[in-house]
């Protein structure tokens, strides 16, 4: 009986699968029919009031040229920035496939870049299609455009072959200088689902010094609900990433003890930890930053490795950073937009303080005070004991 | 399903109709030989319809030559020569040589067995049946008229192949001998490895046509009896005509028959038959062929080489890994490339679609398409690579590989990442040779689910396959032991192969609540030489 | 007479109930729509509430070995009370085994396959459920402890991949939610990972020996909680205040490894667990199903009955409904309230009532 039963039902999972067989593959689609998205930009249109989605197509016959025979040719792009209005992103990208007759894949979307117009406008309406479709990755970076996106995903990179790829690795290499930070879908939702947080996006533009056309992120957009308030330069979104412990590396200038040039020091690794405390009906944000780092350069023929000179510059060290940490926050405090995330911070530690003050958080977050600890320490001298100077001079 | 049901009824009625009205024309011989010479000369010739092979020789022997005698054999397959030094010589003149009134009656063949034949494998038989048993399995019958009984005379001499290296399992450390066609040579082999009176070797006889000697080889106390018993019953069940090769046997006596996956193991090297034996297993010499059957089979075993037991267990147990990544390789690698490139294109980084696509851009056929026309020209080139003549075979892989490769790619028709998905494929199904047959079949259908469900398809499929091997059983042996159900001291010998002195214990599964399971006595780990210690003693 | 067979050892029952709690990992969701970053503590306060539920199964079990819920539903409550009683379970394991294969229809059809018809992977599925319960409980329980290797590998390995991308802060405050969504969270638990070991009523029958199957049911709980609360620690550490919006937050969690550019779009590692853990949950619930059906119908075998009521279950789980939304407003309300009373209140009534009997297995020998 079991084995009457077993062939039974090998029998009719056979008869199931032959039927789908018959009717096709299910839903597969073969990969040289997929439009590979790699970046995706949003702006307005200029003459009506309806948006304009650009999405950036990689070709991929095109790839094979310009990596197999080097040469490639200037005039071969690799990539196809095909873009259509609509009423809504979604239309808009269906409305692609006129153009494309396929349906768009953008699985491997990289980057999500706004245009100044939609995020001056409000970017909560176009976030969501972005969040949404399955295909969508919440990896994907969020950017805004110095102007229009689409003129960003136009300019063609040196070295890359695929401006969005571009885009992508210019923004994960935040890390170096620490003067931006990288957004990703899912960060900025996180922040526009708080209450009181205040989004930020790094900022692209192209350069156009010497003629030729650069991109590059000149600093991070500040929104408030879901609008852009203003910007931060790049030593503000330092200041910022001091406080929320991201700055990965960078180079800081301290002016050597005699003043007669500059210490270079690179920040090694860093350790932030924010603490709030109310003090009668006053809010504090304890903030305690530790960082080390290595004296990497120095622009003056002074021997600086030595403990007295050590000590001045890691106190002048700690100035510039609490300096950078304040010049962060009075922009803050002047767009009263809560980029430090202190709202949640408290949230998270004073519920039910949070619970009175969260509806006028406006009026509360530019009376916040900041007590800033900042312990810089010099780690190491890099390859030299001391500056190539002759004796004499050098006393 | 009433129809299928009737249709096997009526097919099964059919079947035992069928086998009883074989039995019924089977003559049986069942008579006695007679006194005489002629008439028992007579029905021998008709039984046997002239075949010009069967020589009779009949000869007159005794002081007075007044008796007479007839050889019966077979051509090509005695030896003449011993033949004529050890019974005709005797017979017609040494018996000269005894002395003229010795009284001895010489229609009795015991009498002529004892005093006369010099030859030491000789035996009497009186059956019509038997004579003929003995006489077409090469032995040399003796007649003699007024004699109720015949003489076999064992003298057997027919060209056989030597001792070699089995092609099947070549070994770069280990015995390097291999068994051959004759059942009596691979069992002196087993022989000669088990020194042990435990060491039985039950003979059988299957093929109501061939007759074909089937041995039952096991170590007494070790072996399991229940196991014993049912190898015995069903081997004793087959009824058939003719078994040429222990293949025959095999699908007789397999508990899954519908399975893609064997339960019964083989192997061609005495080595590792007397190691199954050794865990408890029994095996079974068919004569007519070097494979030797093993059972029960567990599926690690397809995994587990002789070879891994010889070397150190370090690199045995990395190529055991490789070994099992090979087979989900084998089984697994195009139905993996055809799900990631159709169905679940979001998975494959970035970069490497694009080269993918690349790749692509020219390849008229979909994936599956693709992927299964290059598993089946894979397939065709190793069928014809096999069955060619070694120069030949040579060149077809030359042609397959060059022109079918090469070329396809340069026309566009396939993808140069399919030719590396499907050659790697190729290589890595070589690795675990117990397993072709099913990773081969197990390839198609994943293949198939892949293509049209993707990695579900992929997912339900492992989950069935999962299923149906951990329900199979190879004489009542779980086929996934140790891993389904799990085992602590039989997992040392699954993915990782332990140091052999941490082996103590025989496979549980296999001798169940038998005694014996101790196989080596404890704390067997080698150590250097202290010295101390021996001062203290 | 019971129409299983086949026996289970008793060390294999942890891994039977840790792989069928596990199975739950994907309906998860469903509460932390509503408990968002306490969902640790709900899962947690389920089990603690849960325990004397299922020792009471455990109990029942223990006083009538060797039998199934049907008979002792028959032999307690009388033949046609009894009988009544066995609908109620088998109508619970008939609507709950549709659920489930429905979840992973709508799994696949969001995230895998859009374009695919949806009654295609339900029949797959529920044809691959029907090849397992052919093979009878014997094989599953043997194979159960790779589905619970699988259950914690899978979580613990995407932790570790996952784990410089958490902030820990997201459970603070911790306590922020109004009770009543908190009790709406434990009840769900209660109801949902835990309260559907009420199939072990079916399977428990088959052990070989009950001495320590109260330790083992523990054990069995304890591991598949563990599973449970690594996905909710994830999820809610590595998403934060997101995790509410999700259809699926533990695919969104996944989606979000990125070492090294290289080990990045491991989507599959957590496709193939969830499939592989509700397809155990959905086999002992199918097996169940098909036992308490066969049992009360009184037939030799379950085997019969496997096909007819796969193709039922996939119609079900196809029609039942509409959307997600539908799906999930459903399960989250009504789906647990009309199950609460069989899973929390009728197996300790069931025992009290044999108590006050005095009924144990060997007195009344009546069975189906």
């Amino acid at each position: 009986m079991k084995k009457k039963m077993n062939i039974l039902i090998k029998k009719s999972v056979l008869c199931f699968l032959m039927l789908f067989m018959l009717s096709g593959c299910l839903g597969g689609r073969e990969i040289n029919d997929l439009e590979i998205v790699i970046g995706m930009g949003v702006d307005k249109d200029e003459n009506t009031e309806n948006i304009l989605v650009t999405a950036q197509i990689v070709k991929v016959g095109e790839i094979e040229k310009t990596s197999g025979s080097s040469g490639g040719g200037p005039e071969n792009k690799a990539f196809w920035n095909v873009s259509h209005t609509g009423n809504s992103i979604f239309e808009a990208v269906r409305q692609i496939t006129h153009k494309t007759g396929n349906r768009l894949f953008v699985s491997h979307n990289q980057a999500v870049i706004f245009g100044k117009d939609i995020a001056l406008e409000d970017v909560q309406k176009y976030i969501d299609f972005f969040l949404r479709a399955h295909e969508m990755r919440p990896t994907a970076l969020i950017l805004i455009a110095e102007n229009r996106a689409s003129d960003v995903m136009d300019a063609k990179p040196e070295t890359e072959i695929l401006p969005a790829m571009n885009i992508a690795k210019l923004v994960k290499a935040y890390g170096f200088t620490s003067h931006f930070y990288k957004v990703n879908v899912k960060d900025f939702a996180s922040c526009i689902m708080s209450a009181t947080s205040a989004p930020i996006a790094p900022i692209v533009g192209i350069s156009k010094d010497n003629g030729s056309k650069d991109i590059y992120v000149s600093g991070m957009a500040v929104f408030k609900n879901a609008k852009m308030v203003g910007e931060l330069n790049q030593l503000e979104t330092r200041g910022l990433l001091w406080v929320l412990g991201e700055v990965k590396s960078g180079v800081i200038l301290v002016p050597s003890p005699n003043r007669q040039g500059n210490a270079v020091l690179e920040i090694l690794k860093t350790r932030s930890k924010v603490t709030p405390e109310i003090n009668n009906g006053k809010i504090v944000m304890n903030i305690k930053i530790k960082m080390e780092s290595s004296l990497s350069e120095q622009t003056t023929t002074e021997n600086l490795a030595t403990i007295p000179a050590f000590e001045e510059i890691q106190k002048a060290l700690e100035e510039i950073i609490r300096q950078e940490i304040m010049t962060a926050f009075d922009k803050s405090r002047e767009l009263n937009a809560d980029i430090f995330g202190f709202g949640e911070i408290l949230h998270k530690k004073y519920n039910n303080v949070w619970k009175t003050i969260k509806d006028d958080w406006d009026e509360v977050y530019p009376t916040i005070k900041l007590n800033i600890e900042v312990e810089a320490r010099i780690q190491k001298t890099d390859l030299l004991k001391k500056p190539a100077t002759s004796n004499k001079k050098g006393k | 399903m009433f129809g299928y049901i009737l249709k096997k009824i009526r097919y099964s009625a059919l079947k035992r109709k069928n086998m009883s009205h074989d039995t019924a024309t089977d003559k049986n011989y069942n008579e006695p030989l007679l006194p005489d010479l002629e008439k028992n000369l007579d029905v021998i010739k008709s039984i046997l319809r002239d075949s010009s092979d069967v020589t009779v020789h009949e000869f007159n022997f005794g002081h007075d030559r007044r008796y007479k005698g007839a050889l019966v054999f077979i051509d090509n397959m005695v030896d003449k020569e011993e033949i004529h030094k050890n019974i005709l010589k005797p017979l017609m003149y040494d018996v000269l040589l005894l002395k003229k009134d010795v009284d001895m009656d010489f229609t009795k063949i015991d009498i002529i067995r004892k005093n006369l034949i010099s030859v030491m494998d000789s035996q009497k038989v009186t059956l019509l049946a038997d004579l003929l048993d003995s006489l077409l399995t090469g032995t040399t019958i003796l007649l003699v008229d007024g004699s109720k009984e015949a003489l076999a005379v064992n003298l057997r001499k027919w060209e056989a192949r030597s001792i070699e290296e089995p092609g099947t399992e070549a070994v770069v450390r280990g015995p390097r001998e291999g068994f051959n066609e004759n059942a009596n040579v691979s069992i002196a082999l087993i022989r000669r490895k088990i020194k042990d009176p435990d060491l039985c070797i039950e003979k059988l006889k299957i093929g109501m046509r061939t007759k074909t000697d089937v041995y039952i080889v096991y170590l007494k106390s070790v072996a399991n009896p229940k196991l014993i018993e049912e190898i015995r019953n069903r081997i004793g069940r087959i009824k058939i005509d003719a078994i040429l090769e222990s293949g025959y046997i095999e699908q007789f006596i397999e508990d899954a028959p519908y399975s893609i996956f064997p339960t019964v193991s083989n192997s061609e090297k005495p080595d590792k038959v007397v190691a199954k034996i050794l865990e408890g297993r029994a095996a079974i010499v068919v004569d007519g062929t070097p494979f030797v059957l093993i059972v029960p089979m567990l599926f690690i075993e397809s995994f587990q080489s002789g070879e891994d037991y010889y070397a150190r267990p370090f690199l045995a147990s990395i190529m055991r890994i490789i070994r099992f990544l090979s087979f989900i390789i084998s089984t697994l690698g195009p139905a993996f490339y055809v799900a990631l490139t159709v169905f679940h294109q979001e998975l494959i980084p970035t970069q490497l679609l694009i080269s993918i696509a690349a790749g692509r851009e020219r390849v008229p056929f979909p994936a599956i398409l693709e992927a299964g026309l290059m598993l089946f020209t894979f397939d065709v080139l190793r069928e014809a690579g096999v069955r060619l003549p070694k120069p030949v075979g040579q060149t077809i892989g030359i042609v397959g590989a060059l022109v079918l490769g090469q070329a396809s790619v340069e026309a566009g028709l396939i993808s140069p990442i399919m030719v590396i998905v499907v050659s790697s494929t190729a290589i890595a199904s070589f690795a675990v040779p117990a397993q072709t047959d099913s990773g081969t079949i197990l390839r198609y259908i994943y293949l198939g689910l892949a293509g049209i469900a993707g990695g579900f398809g992929v997912i339900m499929g492992l989950l069935a396959t999962l299923l149906h091997l951990s329900s199979l059983r190879s004489f009542g042996v779980p086929y996934l032991w140790p891993v389904v159900p799990f085992n602590l001291s039989g997992i040392k010998d699954v993915f990782i192969r332990m140091p052999v002195w941490t082996m103590q214990k025989r496979p549980s599964v296999i001798i169940w609540d038998n005694i014996d399971s101790i196989r080596q006595s404890p704390g067997l780990m080698p150590s250097p030489y202290k010295e101390d210690k021996d001062d203290s003693k | 007479m019971n129409v299983e067979k086949g026996k289970i050892c008793s060390s294999q029952l942890p891994f039977l109930i840790a792989g069928f709690v596990q199975g739950s990992a994907l309906l998860i969701d469903f509460t932390v729509g509503i408990t968002e970053h306490q969902t640790w503590m709900v899962i947690l306060a389920g089990l603690i509430i849960a325990t004397p539920v299922i020792l009471s199964y455990v109990a029942l079990i223990k006083r009538f070995p060797g039998m199934n819920v049907i008979q002792i539903n028959n032999m307690v409550y009388g033949r046609f009370l009894g009988k009544a009683v066995s609908i109620y379970y088998i109508f619970f394991f008939l609507m709950t085994l549709s659920f489930n294969i429905r979840d992973v229809g709508e799994l696949h059809v969001t995230f895998l396959m859009p374009d695919t018809p949806f009654i295609f992977f339900l029949a797959v599925f529920a044809a691959t459920c029907a090849y397992a319960v052919t093979k009878g409980i014997e094989v599953l329980s043997r194979i159960s402890y790779l589905f619970v290797l699988v259950g914690l590998v899978v979580p613990i390995s995407t932790f570790i991949l996952l784990i410089d991308q958490m902030d820990f802060s997201n459970f603070l405050p911790v306590f922020e939610l109004p009770p009543v969504k908190l009790l709406q969270g434990v009840h769900i638990m209660l109801i949902i990972p835990f309260g559907e070991t009420l199939v072990f009523l079916t399977i428990m029958g088959s052990l070989n020996k009950t001495g320590n199957a109260v330790k083992n049911t523990l054990v069995g709980l304890l591991i598949g909680t563990a599973s449970l609360l690594v996905v909710a620690v994830r999820n809610t550490a590595v998403l934060g205040k997101t995790q509410s919006i999700w259809t699926a937050t533990s695919f969104q969690s996944i989606r979000l490894i990125d070492i090294g550019t290289v080990l990045t779009r491991m989507d599959f590692l957590i496709g193939i667990a969830q499939m592989v853990l509700i397809f155990f949950k959905c086999c002992l619930f199918f097996y169940a199903l098909t036992v308490a059906l066969s049992q009360l119908l009184g037939l030799k075998s379950y085997l019969p009955l496997v096909l007819p009521l796969a193709g039922i279950e996939v119609i079900i789980a196809a029609t039942v409904f509409q959307s997600p939304v539908d799906h999930a407003g459903i399960t989250q309300n009504a789906g647990i309230i009309y199950s609460a009373p069989l899973i929390v209140i009728i197996p300790p009534l069931t025992l009290l009532v044999a108590k006050i009997r005095g009924l144990r297995k060997n007195e009344g020998g009546k069975g189906a």
